[in-house]
């Protein structure tokens, strides 16, 4: 099983809506759309992995952490994103890190990443 | 040993009184606020009894505000019966909890140079079961890694200080710079556990140890000084680059190294890091560097 954490992105969220809306409309039943989320969430972190060449690094102040259940959380704040080959970078005021070991997934740290 | 040693430093001029270098002790004193600290014998005369009378005003070379800072020092270096011992006991010249004015001239001699402390470390007991997992969860900079190790791991940056907290109720608090900053953290440490719901109390806060370190400003001959304190040093450069030297009394470890830096380490009060100093000084001095 792997992490879920992916599912409250754009992509995540469009798919979700879709996939409710198709359950309503009786074209596909809730079993189907479950297996279809779960692949979503492999396929995503396969995609991020392999496909995404593309690096940000970022700097600012930590304000906390917290790491339990093998999830790292992170508030920083004032943050400046830069992509590595280009030029621009982008402020940000807040930003949350969840981090979560890509080596070995359990249920338990998913859970906690999404709260 | 010790004797001819440090009868030595005696025999200097009293100018020495004033520290060779005020500036720099002003600005060490400057950085670390809140600690009671420069004048040796101040906070020991603190401890005696009112009639030993006003202490005798010349030793306090430095302008020094320490009046103010000393009632923070006072119960917490309460005088240990080592102290006494030493100052009724054979040598009371390298007693630091001596206000007595002629004695003070050893102090005095190393009076330019005073250990710092650099760490402390305390526990407390907060008398209730910890969820561990609750607290990792609910806290913040928190850190809980059961298999890794079975305490919680929680900082706070004012005091800047790292606490472990079991599940058993008992908490360790590290890092502190002074036995005061080391009590408040604890206590905000405890109030934090206070405010995640748990029946928190502040119990049996004891200091476990200090650490304190200094620079003598002269490179030290440590081959010299294994051999001629052999009872009590170990010196292998192979293993580690500084000379361990256990002295008995006070029972104070310190890490000696040719630079002229000086470690000291396994100090349940203050007073014993800066007992320790003062014995050890007039020995370096007599192991200094000529080249």
């Amino acid at each position: 099983m792997s992490y879920e954490l992916y599912r409250h992105t754009t992509l995540g969220v469009c798919l979700q809506d879709a996939l409710d809306e198709m359950i309503g409309t009786q074209q596909i039943n809730p079993q189907l759309a479950l297996r279809v989320l779960k692949q979503f969430d492999k396929s995503v972190g396969k995609a991020l992995s392999s496909r995404v060449r593309t690096r940000y690094n970022f700097k600012g102040k930590l304000k906390t952490y917290r790491y339990c259940d093998n999830v790292w959380t992170c508030l920083v704040q004032d943050v400046e994103l830069k992509e590595t080959q280009a030029a621009d970078v982008v402020q940000v005021n807040k930003v949350k890190i969840v981090a979560c070991d890509a080596n070995n997934s359990s249920s338990a740290a998913s859970k906690a990443a999404k709260s | 040993m010790s004797r001819n040693d440090r009868s030595m430093p005696f025999t200097l001029p009293s100018p020495l009184h004033e520290p060779p270098t005020p500036m720099t002790q002003f600005m060490e004193q400057q950085n670390v606020p809140g600690t009671p600290n420069i004048q040796t014998p101040q906070p020991s005369s603190s401890l005696m009894p009112p009639p030993s009378a006003p202490p005798p005003s010349h030793i306090f070379a430095t302008p020094s505000p320490a009046p103010g800072h000393q009632p923070p020092a006072a119960p917490l270096a309460s005088p240990s019966p080592l102290a006494g011992q030493s100052s009724s006991g054979a040598n009371p010249y390298t007693n630091p909890v001596s206000p007595r004015t002629p004695l003070s001239a050893s102090t005095a001699e190393s009076m330019g140079i005073i250990p710092q402390l650099q760490n402390i470390v305390s526990t407390v007991t907060l008398g209730c079961k910890l969820d561990l997992k609750d607290i990792a969860l609910r806290a913040r900079n928190a850190e809980y890694n059961p298999k890794r190790f079975a305490a919680v791991i929680m900082r706070i940056r004012d005091p800047r200080t790292t606490a472990l907290v079991f599940s058993s109720g008992k908490m360790v608090c590290t890092g502190a710079k002074s036995e005061d900053f080391s009590r408040l953290a604890a206590r905000k440490y405890a109030r934090i556990i206070q405010k995640l719901g748990f029946p928190a109390k502040f119990l049996e806060f004891k200091i476990q140890n200090m650490v304190g370190s200094c620079d003598v400003k002269f490179p030290i001959r440590l081959e010299g000084l294994v051999v001629a304190h052999s009872q009590f040093s170990s010196y292998e450069p192979e293993l580690f680059p500084g000379l361990i030297y256990r002295m008995v009394r006070p029972r104070i470890v310190l890490l000696i190294f040719v630079s002229g830096k000086v470690v000291l380490t396994g100090a349940k009060e203050r007073s014993q890091i800066i007992e320790a100093f003062n014995n050890i000084y007039p020995i370096l001095k007599n192991f200094k560097k000529t080249t």
